[in-house]
């Protein structure tokens, strides 16, 4: 078996920290403990039916045919097959045991996981990338089951065979044993250490070399048709071919690692039994030890040998399960800062939406991404966003709805501090419909009914009725009930926004939010999707992020948002009048109409 | 393919068979060491002395066996690599079109994997093979009872390996499923977190995830009920072997018709065995997916691309004036029952620039795909300079036509060698001089360093009216009979876009250029308009006269303007 795991320095722990992550497992496996001591108890069992075939080997030969002994020799070929029968059986249970309580540990780490990442704020997911915490929720725990399976189990086995065969071998002659033990340990260990850092290093370089031409790979797939237009077809090649080899070298220097180490551990083998041989006979000449216990050695030498190789191969295993059990503590610790009040009020049913001066900086930035804004959306009222992209509207908006706290300054509904308020009770009179229609695996209905769980098939019908598109739905084979099928591949671009206003349709909140999309729908879908907007929004406040002149016509009131800051406010006339930023917008888009 | 690596894999063979014989040495050699010396009155120095030079000689054959094994399986990995790759090049773009290149990426990563991981067992299980023949054989003449006994148990290691392999498939597969359902959960939460939390949906998804943890908890253990049936089971078959020879072995012993010394050779060499019979049930599991793997890769390599050189190709005239092209009554759709063009007609002399208008999806950018072959059309001929483009070179026809398409595609590379792209052996100055004309030399000066600053997917990131810049140097330099602007200049922020025009204007003089664009200042920098409706030619003229008279053409161009954003304009 060839590890497959590998660890960076920049990952390794420390021994404090390695302590705390195994403490921290031990803890979190506490409904698993009796299982965990069942296996290892079991494991001790069936290690110890290892080691002892070979002394039955040894009472057999000394005993039985020393002594010309049919009977010993019944005894211990008895003993012998009681042992192997037994090992048969617990290794089989051990196996078990040990799966059990691992996938189990498994399944509450992601559950665990899980439910703390959706506990994050909107910019808990800003800041880290969406790839990396996926990632962290299937490979890093996967590379963990495959240590379960079977590394862990001969992680411990492969300890305590080799410490019971050196006792083993110390009882049966200590001569023996120190000299086979001169010899090994410095050569196996000098060996197994220096594989085990070169195989790491050579692992990681083959790692780092596959993403590269797995990169390479994609970028000649995914940009085919601009190779093609421009005849870079061989070049593109020449390129690839490049990484492919650096590639394979790298590849090619990792087995020159394990070349050299399986040939030395073979080598090591057989000169020891060569040594067994010459001072055993030596020792068995003089009276000291018996043949048996040579033939025992002989036969143990392997018990020395295969949990050395095996220990040093899965040591970088080992540890970059360490490493990834202390990235998913981690993400486990982060505190969610967009938190629910522990006394939560509810919000009263109407009100006016208002920020209170405020100011929000991202992580990591020293520019705040909104300076000072106050403004406020009165019930029923449109208020237009528009501003250069990065200028701070989108950021306003968040603000607005609660997915980010502002660093200073405060949002209020009615009057009451949004922070004070049950993030239940806020969703129901805020919702925020974003730009693009996301869909989840499931049927169309299980995908509007994500905005409230609880709501009936009628609820959820009444819903796509009111913004006018129910029939449109129905029209499928299956109605509501037609899967969506990944990321929604089935509905288009105009149906899955459908869908997404039906969602907010369903919870019928006070407030609307709205990212409008940037990118084009055809013109017929484009009006039914207009038209369901427009029956949304009626009745109702709405802040939208506009990115088109027709919406921001259609507002009440627009605010204009450069660099960081609120700069003009007011209706369409009014900030025309002004001849400010929002004019010089207008005119820059009139004259760009065609002159019809 | 596997006909260059002949050397290698004979090396392979011989070391692998020179391994086999030097392991099957040491048991005889212990056996001889302790009945002639230890129990006997040899040389206790020369026999262990012995057994200490084969230790020498199995270690380096050892080493060497897995050197060849894996140096020509890597090879043969490698090779195949670049051979899918380069096919993959030349393969036509409907391929690509209808082809995922996840699909792909698997053939080449994942698939290569499988057969690299197949031919790195062939000279490993032949040596193995001869290994445990020879073990066989020295066992049944030294004592044919006791070696029967003593093996019966073995050849069910194969039987189980074998069986193990082929149930344990399947529990895999169902992990790696449930598995991929959860990464599906995590990732659709990920991604869709702004709907989640805009409707603080978070009971719906974890209830969800609990759902695929327990499946995957329940389909692994599972799949460790099939590993403990039958892993403790390997450990036993050799167990048995071994005390068959402690029973039976024993008491021949004891009858005097066996020595010590053979019985210790015979449990050394059943330990002996063990590895090999069980490798021998994996080789068959690995070849059956190997096979599998290997027909995946070949349907790839056997696909002939669609759009190819003639057999015996013309080349373009040589004499000004070049450029002519003509699109005679030309019918193409991407699928059967859609035509995109019907009986489209459209013939631009030398030099001339034309525009071309028309609702989205009407096909204008399909215009531009038909010219550069990256389809044939239907039905009708498409011309440059009189030459039926399929009679010429493909080659010749990308480079004396390009495209610059409306989302460019930028490699992982310097921005000079990204303008380069299509002459990588262009000098920086004449780099330069393409940037400058597309107005992007400003920027990239500006870049942290300048032309050599790396940019794509993996590097600095650039905007969208940056990137058009980058395209067009990159066909300015290419300087081809016909250039062809498919929306090239959508994303160029429009207060900004009259420098380009210049730059445009300069490129257009003299050359035979398509324009596909929905800004009027562009449209107006062409000779003509065509306006495209309903897959033909619905008027011509110039851009003043087609507003003036064509009620469809005003119609149309609304429509396309209305989609323009105005983010950019604020930015101005």
């Amino acid at each position: 078996m060839w590890a497959s795991g590998a660890i960076s320095d920049e990952d390794k722990l420390d021994r404090a920290e390695t302590g705390k992550v195994l403490r921290r497992s031990l803890h979190f496996a506490e409904p698993y403990r009796r299982t965990i001591y069942w296996a290892v108890g079991l494991v001790c069992v069936s290690t110890a039916a290892t080691v002892a075939g070979p002394v039955f080997v040894k009472f057999g030969l000394d005993h039985g045919i020393g002594e010309s002994s049919a009977r010993a020799l019944n005894i211990a070929v008895v003993a012998y097959l009681v042992t192997v029968a037994i090992g048969y059986v617990v290794g089989r249970l051990q196996y078990l045991a040990i799966n059990r309580a691992g996938e189990g540990f498994l399944r509450d780490l992601r559950i665990a996981v899980f439910d703390r990442l959706q506990a994050q704020s909107m910019a808990f997911f800003d800041r880290n990338k969406a790839g990396v915490l996926v990632s962290r929720m299937t490979a890093d725990i996967e590379s963990m089951g495959e240590l379960i399976q079977w590394g862990l189990l001969q992680f411990v086995a492969a300890g305590l065979l080799l410490v019971m065969t050196i006792i083993l071998m110390a009882v049966m002659s200590w001569q023996l044993t120190l000299m086979v033990l001169l010899f090994v340990a410095p050569v196996l260990g000098f060996a197994s250490v220096r594989f085990q850092r070169q195989s790491n290093a050579a692992y990681l370089d083959v790692r780092e070399r596959v993403g590269t031409n797995l990169g390479n790979l994609q970028e000649g797939i995914t940009g085919v048709r601009v190779i093609q237009a421009y005849g870079r077809e061989a070049e593109q090649h020449r390129r690839f071919v490049s990484s492919n080899r650096a590639l394979y070298a790298s590849h090619l220097r990792s087995v020159r690692v394990s070349t050299w180490y399986f040939g030395l551990v073979e080598w090591a083998g057989i000169t020891s039994i060569a040594l067994v041989i010459g001072v055993g006979g030596f020792l068995v000449h003089h009276g000291s030890v018996d043949f048996g216990t040579v033939a025992a050695f002989v036969l143990l030498l392997a018990n020395l040998f295969e949990p050395v190789q095996q220990l040093s191969q899965l040591y970088n295993t080992v540890q970059s399960a360490a490493a990834s059990l202390h990235k998913l503590y981690g993400l486990m610790d982060a505190e969610p800062d967009v938190a629910e009040h522990p006394r939560p009020v509810e919000l009263p049913a109407e009100g006016e939406l208002v920020a209170h001066g405020v100011t929000f900086t991202y992580d990591g930035t020293e520019r705040p991404a909104l300076h000072d804004v106050s403004i406020s959306v009165r019930p029923g009222e449109r208020l237009a966003l528009v501003g250069p992209t990065g200028a701070g509207k989108s950021t306003l908006a968040k603000l607005l709805s609660r997915l980010y706290d502002p660093t200073s300054g405060h949002v209020s509904y009615g009057d009451v501090d949004v922070r004070l308020v049950s993030l239940a009770s806020l969703r129901q009179r805020v919702v925020v419909v974003p730009q693009e229609g996301f869909l989840f695996g499931g049927t169309i209905r299980d995908n509007i009914r994500i905005a409230r769980p609880g709501a009936t098939d009628a609820e959820v019908a009444d819903a796509l009725e009111a913004i006018g598109v129910l029939e449109r739905f129905e029209e499928f084979a299956e109605g509501l009930d037609t899967e969506v099928r990944e990321r929604g591949s089935r509905l288009s671009a105009g149906e899955r926004q459908l869908v997404s206003l039906a969602r907010a349709a369903l919870v019928d909140p006070a407030v609307l939010v709205l990212d409008e999309a940037t990118s084009n729908l055809d013109p017929g879908t484009e009006a039914i999707v207009e038209r369901a907007l427009e029956r949304l929004m009626e009745g109702r406040a709405v802040i939208v992020v506009a990115h088109r002149l027709s919406t921001v016509r259609r507002a009440d009131r627009i605010g204009v948002i450069d660099h960081a800051r609120l700069v003009e406010l007011g209706t369409h006339d009014e900030l025309l009048a002004q001849g400010g930023r929002y004019a010089a917008l207008a005119e820059a888009w009139a004259r760009s109409q065609p002159t019809v | 393919m596997l006909a260059e690596q002949k050397g290698g894999l004979i090396a392979g063979m011989v070391v692998g068979l020179l391994w086999s014989a030097s392991k099957v040495t040491v048991p005889k050699l212990t056996s001889l060491a302790v009945d002639r010396a230890i129990l006997g009155d040899g040389s206790l120095v020369f026999w262990s002395s012995l057994i200490g030079v084969m230790a020498v000689v199995a270690g380096t054959f050892t080493a060497w066996r897995r050197w060849f094994a894996f140096r020509e399986s890597r090879l043969t990995e490698t090779k195949l690599r670049e051979q899918l790759f380069a096919h993959i090049m030349r393969l036509h773009v409907a391929y690509h079109d209808h082809t995922q290149t996840g699909q792909l990426m698997s053939r080449a990563s994942s698939d290569l994997l499988q057969i690299q991981g197949f031919v790195v067992m062939i000279p490993i299980t032949a040596s193995n093979l001869a290994m445990v023949s020879a073990i066989v054989v020295i066992l049944f003449v030294q004592q044919p009872l006791l070696a029967l006994v003593a093996l019966a148990p073995l050849p069910f290691l194969n039987v189980l390996a074998t069986r193990f392999s082929r149930r344990i498939h399947p529990a895999v597969l169902a992990v790696q499923q449930e598995q991929a359902q959860l990464a599906t959960v995590v990732e659709e939460s990920v991604s869709g977190v702004r709907v989640i939390k805009g409707f603080g949906a978070h009971e719906v998804t974890a209830a969800r995830l609990r759902t695929e943890a327990d499946d995957i908890r329940n389909v692994s253990v599972q799949a460790a009920k099939v590993r403990s049936a039958f892993l403790p089971a390997l450990d036993l078959l050799p167990n048995l072997g071994l005390l068959a020879v402690l029973a039976l072995g024993g008491h021949m012993v004891l009858d005097g018709d066996m020595s010590r010394g053979q019985m210790l050779e015979f449990m050394q060499y059943i330990g002996l065995l063990i590895f090999p019979l069980r490798n021998l049930g994996m080789t068959v599991a690995f070849g059956q997916r190997a096979a599998a793997a290997l027909l995946r890769v070949d349907e790839v390599l056997s696909t002939a691309p669609a759009v190819a050189d003639a057999a015996s190709p013309r080349t373009l005239p040589g004499d000004a004036p070049v450029g002519a092209v003509e699109f005679d009554h030309v019918s193409f759709g991407y699928s059967a029952d859609a035509p995109v063009l019907r009986d489209f007609h459209l013939s631009i002399p030398p030099g001339a620039s034309v525009a071309v208008v028309g609702a989205t999806g009407g096909g204008k950018s399909t215009v531009a795909r038909l010219l550069i072959r990256f389809y044939d059309v239907t039905e009708g001929v498409i011309r440059v300079d009189g030459v039926d483009i399929r009679d010429l070179r493909l080659s010749e026809l990308r480079r004396e036509v390009s495209v610059v398409f409306e989302d460019t595609f930028l490699f992982h590379d310097s921005v000079g060698a990204n303008v380069a792209f299509a002459r990588p052996d262009a000098s920086a100055a004449d780099v330069e001089a393409a940037a400058r004309l597309s107005g992007a030399h400003d920027f990239i000066a500006s870049l942290p360093e300048g032309y050599d600053t790396v940019i794509g997917e993996r590097g600095y990131s650039l905007s969208g009216g940056q990137r058009q810049r980058i395209a067009l140097a990159r066909a300015i330099l290419a300087n081809p009979r016909v250039l062809i602007l498919d929306d090239a200049t959508s994303a160029v922020d429009p207060s900004k876009e009259h420098e380009i025009r210049e730059a445009m204007r300069t490129v257009m003089d003299g050359r035979t250029t398509i324009v596909i664009a929905h800004r009027p200042g562009t449209i107006a920098l062409a000779d003509t308009v065509v306006l495209l409706d309903e897959g033909g030619v619905a008027a011509t003229g110039t851009h003043d006269e087609l507003l003036a008279t064509n009620e469809r053409y005003r119609e149309v161009l609304a429509a396309l303007m209305d989609d323009d954003d105005i983010d950019a304009e604020v930015s101005g």
